[in-house]
């Protein structure tokens, strides 16, 4: 988000997704749509395989839009600077990028051509190991189509470099002039239904909803009126990463958590399960029991989505209204509620009546959801910001005449390589990622027989010459080991890994793959690096 | 025969409703529309072709079989009564499918049987195809019946030529709100039939696929190739008329042990492996095959019957275009 707000001064999807039927080309990059947005990856399914659209899938996995790609570009994990310096390289060299546009949208272009200017194609396949001519056709078939979508999702930010990676297409789509118009831009896909919904109201370390600054005295001032409270705290709080840092240092005493399970999701996942345990006071709020409400002083119980009004703002920016559909379960209440009365008992209260009053207040107080009222998204399927008035019809696409920042800025990025890369004692790189039939930590799909079925434990992916190494048949058990843990659990040997990398997911608390995982994080966003750490594979 | 006002509909169901629990199409916004109970929801009117197919007031998503606490058993098989007003003949011609394996031969589901036994069922025939994704006549069907339901309705403008099927039927045409047919619906309802079947389109060529598939049937590479675009959701047999694979969990907490049934899905990988590890069909491929041969191929030469009445859902319902209406044409190519 941090990347993409530099380049464009809005971190969100530039388009809308029915927008998606009509692109003519997509560059897919750490994104495994088919099983993380499959309705997404739809549209770009049907885009392809009925209106011809060509598909450029940039990953280390052969994910299935890989499939029906027209070049696949396999690049080692962690090298993505280096591989989209080298697609520019080529459109530069070429002659293919957008030169009126560059002119007269962007700012700092003279700075990127020096920088891609070190990323010709043989120094690009060494770093990433992509044959030179497909780099070629790739940066030919991106430049050369007016419509031209790039998405991506987790395998771009979950690096030590990911706001680097982010920035890197970024300025691949201003370089091309794809950003601005109906069917081309740069779409970061949200995982959750409401992630880009909790962003948007401020449940980050340095923002008001809508992104305004609390380092912005004339943005205190209006929440603080509005409020009614004086002298609002103008330094950015901290992250999840940095909070659970302080909870083992003891900086942080006391942690509220709603609706997460760190102590699975969490990179080096022992590491934060001890920070949890030093803090004086855990708070957890959830819809079941989870491996982090365990560790808690209080538990506090929520009602689930279909139990509760409210809206949620999906990936393409648009706010929709959840209705209510059955009485929450005796014990729980809503979140809203809960903070509320929290609230109160901890001298201010709230007095909210109702999820409706609540989005009156976002409307006043939030900009670019300034018009998207109760009344108008009742009966409708919903508005997408920035919608600023009541009269104004929602924006599905970004950008159109001017970006949210003025001109659209190159942020060029030198390549930089992942924190812990394979060695001798530990020679495989272990990606990690998710899969279609469980949702992140699996505290609720795991509950769910048939999705249990499909996919019932931990399984660590490693190609089929790997596996010969290893004397390994299909389901062997065997023992991952990395700095920070081991864990067993058996091979699925496929082809859809490349030689010396293996693969693994997170929704299995009981062998959980983030006790392996490198806690390195990306300076700026904090993120971790689940996409890159070093491994040893013992046969057991 | 008789007719029936279509004014006099809802408080003819509304009527039915104080003796047995209704269920009737009802828009869910855009153009979806379900099978709701009648109170629940707003019905509509013409009722349009439900997203779903009927088969879920038989065989529903999930179904408790029993549920127990110790030796006290807490509950038993529905028995309750329902009618459904509504369903078209596509959905019909799928319940009369599903009985032949559900409720006769050598397995009774005694859950399936209970409901069956329990159920009305009023038939609105189709004047014209309700989506452009019907086939139906081209499936080797019909946009009507010529029999097994309860009660068929006509749709002839204001009003609805009602035909009883069975004595339930006619039980039901004994209401006061149904009145006697003027001279000449019987020549009404033959223009109806010829007018609806002429309405139908060409539709995708279900019978050379069949006779393709009987024959040498594409290999192995087309069905891998088609499957490049399937995302696995199991759309297309949820909506499914004759589909009714089901899955059996055991579910214990505090207040008893449940054991239920939910629908399931040949396409999920799950549904065919075995406990050793091994999946016959172990590529979404080979499952996307083994789905429409069956319906296609096997049941043609096991009853004489396809396992498709050509109504289009699972075309409606594939995000990515791949439901019977596609997958008939790139037999035939």
């Amino acid at each position: 988000m941090a990347g993409l707000a530099a380049c464009f001064g809005s971190g969100a999807m530039t388009n809308s997704i029915a927008e998606f039927e009509d692109a003519e080309a997509f560059l897919v990059i750490g994104s495994n749509t088919t099983e993380q947005h499959p309705l997404i990856a739809s549209k770009i399914i049907s885009a392809v395989a009925q209106k011809g659209a060509r598909l450029i899938v940039a990953d280390p996995r052969e994910i299935e839009l890989a499939k029906m790609a027209t070049i696949h570009l396999r690049h080692r994990v962690g090298t993505d600077v280096a591989l989209l310096n080298g697609l520019m390289h080529i459109i530069l060299k070429e002659g293919l990028e957008a030169r009126a546009y560059i002119r007269e949208r962007t700012e700092n272009f003279e700075q990127l051509r020096s920088l891609v200017e070190e990323y010709p194609p043989e120094k690009v396949a060494e770093i990433t190991g992509v044959d030179p001519l497909d780099l070629e056709k790739a940066a030919g078939i991106y430049a050369g189509h007016e419509r031209a979508m790039l998405v991506y999702a987790m395998g771009i930010t979950q690096h030590i470099t990911g706001t680097d990676n982010v920035k890197s297409c970024a300025n691949l789509a201003l370089l091309t002039g794809h950003v601005g118009y109906a069917s081309t831009g740069v779409n970061p896909l949200r995982g959750q239904n409401n992630v880009q919904g909790a962003c948007d109201m401020g449940a980050l370390p340095n923002v008001f909803s809508g992104y305004q600054s609390v380092m912005d005295p004339a943005i205190r001032e209006k929440f603080e009126v509005h409020w009614h409270v004086q002298g609002m705290n103008e330094t950015p709080g901290l992250t999840v990463t940095e909070m659970l840092d302080g909870a083992e240092t003891g900086k942080i005493k006391a942690l509220y958590v709603l609706g997460e399970n760190p102590v699975v999701s969490d990179p080096d996942a022992k590491h934060a399960a001890r920070a949890l345990r030093q803090l004086d006071f855990l708070v957890v709020q959830d819809i079941f029991m989870t491996e982090t409400a365990r560790l808690a002083t209080v538990i506090l119980p929520a009602s689930g989505f279909a139990e509760k009004t409210g809206t949620f703002t999906n990936t393409e920016r648009r706010v929709q209204l959840s209705r209510q559909a059955m009485v929450p379960l005796e014990g729980t209440r809503p979140d809203w509620e809960i903070i509320s009365d929290l609230s109160g008992r901890c001298g201010y209260p709230m007095d909210y009546h109702s999820p409706v009053d609540i989005l009156h207040e976002i409307n006043q107080l939030t900009p670019s959801y300034g018009g998207i009222t109760y009344n108008r998204i009742k009966d409708s399927w919903g508005l997408s910001w920035p919608c600023p008035d009541e009269d104004h019809p929602g924006t599905p696409f970004l950008h159109k005449d001017r970006f949210a920042r003025g001109l659209g800025r190159f942020e060029p990025k030198e390549f930089v390589p992942p924190a812990e890369m394979p060695d001798e004692e530990y020679p495989f790189v272990l990606t990690t990622g998710r899969i279609r039939f469980h949702y992140h930590t699996g505290t609720m799909t795991r509950r769910i027989p048939l999705l249990e079925r499909e996919a019932p434990e931990a399984v660590l992916e490693m190609n089929p010459a790997d596996a010969r190494r290893l004397r390994l048949r299909n389901g062997n058990m065997v023992a991952v080991e990395s700095r920070r843990g081991e864990l067993r659990m058996p091979v699925a040997i496929t082809t859809v890994v490349p030689e010396g990398v293996v693969f693994s997911t997170f929704h299995y608390g009981e062998n959980n793959i983030n006790e392996l995982t490198i806690a390195a994080i990306d300076p700026v966003s904090k993120i971790p690096e689940y996409k890159n750490c070093a491994v040893s594979i013992r046969r057991l | 025969m008789k007719r029936l006002n279509k004014e006099r509909v809802s408080a003819f169901l509304r009527e039915m409703n104080e003796i047995q629990a209704v269920l009737c199409p009802c828009a869910i916004g855009g153009r979806d529309s379900i099978l709701m109970p009648l109170a629940e929801g707003s019905r509509q009117e013409p009722v349009g072709k439900t997203t779903n197919s009927a088969k879920g007031a038989l065989f529903p998503q999930k179904e408790d079989i029993i549920a127990f606490m110790g030796d006290r058993i807490l509950k038993r098989m529905a028995t309750e009564k329902v009618l459904v007003f509504g369903i078209r003949p596509c959905d019909m011609m799928g319940i009369h499918f599903t009985d032949r394996f559900m409720t006769r031969g050598g397995f009774r589901d005694p859950h399936y049987s209970a409901r069956r036994d329990n159920l009305t069922l009023i038939v609105v025939a189709c004047r014209e195809p309700p989506t452009e994704s019907c086939f139906c006549v081209d499936a080797e069907r019909k946009p009507y019946l010529d029999g097994g339901f309860d009660l068929q309705l006509f749709d002839v403008g204001d009003d609805y030529i009602a035909v009883p099927g069975s004595r339930r039927g006619e039980s039901l045409m004994a209401n006061p709100h149904f009145k006697e047919s003027p001279d000449g619906d019987t020549v009404e309802l033959v223009e109806f039939k010829r007018k609806s079947l002429e309405s139908q389109g060409a539709g995708p060529g279900f019978s050379k696929a069949v006779e393709r598939l009987k024959g040498d049937g594409p290999d192995e590479a087309f069905w891998e190739s088609l499957a490049t675009r399937c995302i696995d959701c199991g759309s297309c047999v949820y909506v499914c008329p004759t589909c009714t694979c089901f899955n059996v969990f055991d579910l214990s907490s505090e207040t008893g042990f449940v054991r239920y049934r939910t629908w399931d899905a040949c396409l999920h990988a799950g549904f065919t492996r075995e406990t050793s590890g091994h999946n016959p069909r172990p590529t979404l491929g080979s499952r996307l095959a083994r789905r429409h041969e069956h319906k296609l191929k096997f049941d043609v030469l096991n009853y004489g019957e396809a396992g498709c009445v050509g109504c289009g859902r699972c075309s409606d319902a594939c995000p990515v275009g791949l439901g019977a209406i596609e997958i008939i044409e790139a037999i035939n190519t």
